[in-house]
């Protein structure tokens, strides 16, 4: 027991003085998230099309006004049918409706899928005009088809997927990089002649894998906490929950590739082949909804999009295990089955014995 | 377990039983044989060295007797233990520092000790790190990170994590390669001082003046063989000459009169010419032949220039068993410098 914990203690530390696994891990994500969070999250930026529903009430027409004033919003008028239209065929990002008389203040909201950050932008901008339009005369009545009830912001969306890429990097490409490195040097020689387990030596490392997650996600969460007022909506033990095991599926993944890989720049190549595509097809940065049909199976073969999934259900919508459970079981096969080949094809040694 | 322990002669025939016995070892890589029925005993206390060129079979050897490759065939003990049945009985017992392995770059060495203090569930309380980095004399360095270290201080660090278990016996795998002479010579004496606490060393080099120096006993290897087995001194002993006497010379001297020349057993002539300008005589008597050369030439007034004398080495006992000359490693550190006891002793100036 004291042999696993010393291990482990110094598989942290030696993670936390790499400062090019840092980088991967945890300074890449966070400038995402910076990046994101400032162009996205907080200005409006970025032209969100708002399609009226004719006829307007005298709060609607406060609505144009003030839409109309910033240059964040093109706003078109139209009638129910054509504008319902258009938001499917994607020319709108929001359409509005404004039923009764205008007082007390009420509004409709159409919107496409909330897994599409850009719809989740321009949900949020359109209700800060909203309420802002309101004036003092609250409550607004908002109520919104295909969303939920709460307010969903761009952070909310994005920030659960760059948490999931974060786990995929630091699993996949962290510990198969460091591990084939270690049997290339003989470092993993140099302990089998101890009388330390390989079981004891792979668990130490799982351990400290998984802690290092829990770390890199605190630090994530922390920094759009701080920064773009992030709040993870759902139960924190689900979401911890969540966090590891997509943690542990992306760690076996890249023990599995460590023991596949006859050197590093194999290894390299292998990680690479498989956490770039996941990337761009996980939703994490546009919505997949919106690509082409033969693309779709694939990202039902890929782990990171039940990633992605599962942590925007609990975090962002606040859901239960309930709703995520076929994800998480599919992350647990994912590393039962890579676990399984690791173990399988784990050698010592570069070379023959 | 009647084991017959005959292999090799001892300086000082040990009551106790050898640290280490091997029998019969075989390795084989696909049709290459790397280790050929090799026998070996290395006695409880001693500097043990395995000296051969590169490809010899060192490593093997030591890897089989470590308990990380399986011998093919042959039996091996290991303080009493058999490496293939109790590999965890040989883990304890044993310190390992493998050729040319590298460390967690990213921790200090103080720390570095401690995690391998826990890994072989040894003491690993400051004190005695502090006391283990001592002992491999870098005290200064605890706190540094492995990869600000040079590489004679890895070397170094390597062999304390050898030693963090209090090991019956250490394995060197060339220790000193790779360092320039003064770390050498520091390490040496690191080793000795191993030794002189009790632990049983055994080491591969690939350096004479090493085998010849540090080593109580040293096993010549090569090919896979253990060619020659004894103290240093026996073996250069051993051979029929133990000296060799060179001469430039700018006159005749009668060929016959140079193989009468006592304790002369060869003599070899080097003429461009028809006239024999370097001669090389050797001998099992350096005095006798020297005297004897000097008086001949005076008779013939043939002066002679760049008289040398060099007593035989251990490279003349590898020579003589393999029929090849030993060479030297191209990636030498430094060029050899002449030192101690019977080191290479060159440019022996008598004219
Ligand atoms: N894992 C291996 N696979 C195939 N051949 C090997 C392996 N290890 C060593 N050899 C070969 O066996 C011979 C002995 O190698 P080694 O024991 O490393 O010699 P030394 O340590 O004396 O330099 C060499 O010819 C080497 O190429
Ligand atoms: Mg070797």
């Amino acid at each position: 027991m004291r042999s696993i914990w010393a291990m482990t203690r110094a598989n942290l530390k030696m993670s936390l003085r790499n400062r090019q696994a840092l980088f991967w891990n945890l300074a890449f994500p966070a400038l995402f998230i910076l990046i994101f969070g400032a162009v996205f999250g907080r200005g409006l930026k970025i032209d969100i099309n708002v399609g009226l529903i004719e006829p307007l009430n005298g709060y609607g027409e406060q609505v144009a006004a003030a839409m109309s004033s910033t240059s964040a919003f093109t706003v078109t008028r139209g009638s129910q049918e054509a504008e319902l239209a258009a938001l499917e065929a994607g020319t709108r990002s929001v359409v509005l409706a404004f039923p009764g008389p205008g007082d007390p203040p009420a509004a409709t909201i159409y919107s496409g899928p909330m897994t599409d950050p850009n719809s989740a932008v321009a949900q949020s901008a359109v209700r800060e005009v909203l309420l802002a339009a309101s004036g003092s005369a609250l409550p607004v009545t908002i109520s919104a088809e295909t969303v939920n009830a709460a307010q969903i912001s761009f952070m909310d969306t994005f920030l659960p997927g760059i948490l999931a890429m974060s786990l995929m990097n630091s699993g996949i490409i962290g510990l198969s990089t460091a591990f084939v490195n270690y049997r290339e040097r003989g470092i993993l020689r140099r302990i089998k002649v101890t009388p330390f387990p390989l079981t004891s030596f792979i668990f130490a490392r799982v351990l400290s894998q998984v802690l290092m997650a829990v770390l890199q996600s605190v630090i994530l969460v922390g920094m759009a906490w701080a920064l773009f007022d992030f709040r993870p909506r759902g139960n924190l033990t689900v979401i911890f929950l969540t966090i590891l095991i997509g943690a542990l599926a992306f760690l076996a993944i890249g023990f599995a590739i460590s023991g596949i890989s006859p050197n590093a720049e194999t290894a390299a190549s292998y990680a690479n082949l498989i956490t770039f595509p996941m990337l761009f097809l996980s939703g994490i940065f546009f919505s997949m909804s919106n690509a082409p049909a033969w693309l779709q199976p694939i990202t039902k073969v890929l782990p990171l999009p039940y990633l992605v999934e599962a942590l925007r259900s609990v975090m962002t919508y606040g859901h239960g295990l309930s709703a995520i459970w076929i994800d998480l079981v599919v992350l647990l096969g994912v590393f039962a089955v890579a676990m399984v080949i690791a173990v399988r094809f784990f050698r010592w040694d570069s070379r023959s014995a | 377990m009647a084991i017959d322990a005959a292999v090799g002669t001892s300086a000082t025939p040990s009551p106790k039983p050898p640290m280490i016995e091997a029998h019969g070892l075989v390795k084989r890589y696909g049709t290459h044989v790397a280790v050929d029925h090799l026998d070996l005993v290395v006695h409880d206390g001693e500097i043990f060295g395995i000296l051969g060129p590169n490809g010899a079979g060192k490593t093997t050897t030591l890897e089989m007797l470590e308990g990380l490759r399986p011998p093919d065939e042959g039996t091996i003990r290991v303080a009493g233990f058999d490496p293939a049945r109790s590999p965890n009985e040989v883990k304890r017992v044993v310190g390992v520092q493998l050729q040319s392995t590298s460390l967690f770059d990213y921790l200090t060495i103080s720390e570095l000790v401690a995690l391998f203090a826990a890994l072989y569930n040894a003491d690993g309380s400051p004190e005695r790190v502090t006391r283990l980095i001592d002992q491999v004399g870098l005290g200064e360095k605890r706190d540094a990170r492995i990869d600000q270290l040079s590489g004679g201080q890895r070397q170094r660090v390597a062999i304390a994590l050898a030693l963090v278990n209090d090991p019956k016996v250490v394995f060197l795998d060339e220790p000193t390669t790779g360092l320039d002479p003064a770390a050498r010579r520091t390490l040496w004496s690191t080793v000795q001082g191993i030794r002189d606490a009790g632990t049983t060393v055994v080491l591969t080099t690939h350096y004479m003046e090493e085998a010849d120096v540090l080593c109580d006993r040293v096993a010549v290897m090569d090919r896979g063989k253990i060619v020659a087995c004894d103290t240093p001194a026996r073996l250069v002993d051993a051979l029929a000459a133990d000296a060799t006497v060179r001469a430039r010379v700018t006159g005749d001297l009668p060929m016959d009169d140079l193989r009468a020349l006592p304790g002369a057993l060869r003599v070899e002539c080097i003429s461009p010419g028809d006239r024999c300008e370097e001669i090389t005589i050797t001998t099992d008597d350096a005095q006798g032949t020297l005297v004897g050369l000097l008086a001949l030439a005076d008779r013939a007034r043939v002066p002679l220039a760049g008289l040398t004398t060099r007593q035989a080495t251990l490279e003349d006992v590898f020579l003589s068993m393999t029929g090849r000359a030993w060479e030297d490693e191209p990636t030498e550190a430094a060029p050899e410098q002449p030192t101690g006891r019977r080191g290479r002793r060159r440019g022996g100036k008598v004219g």
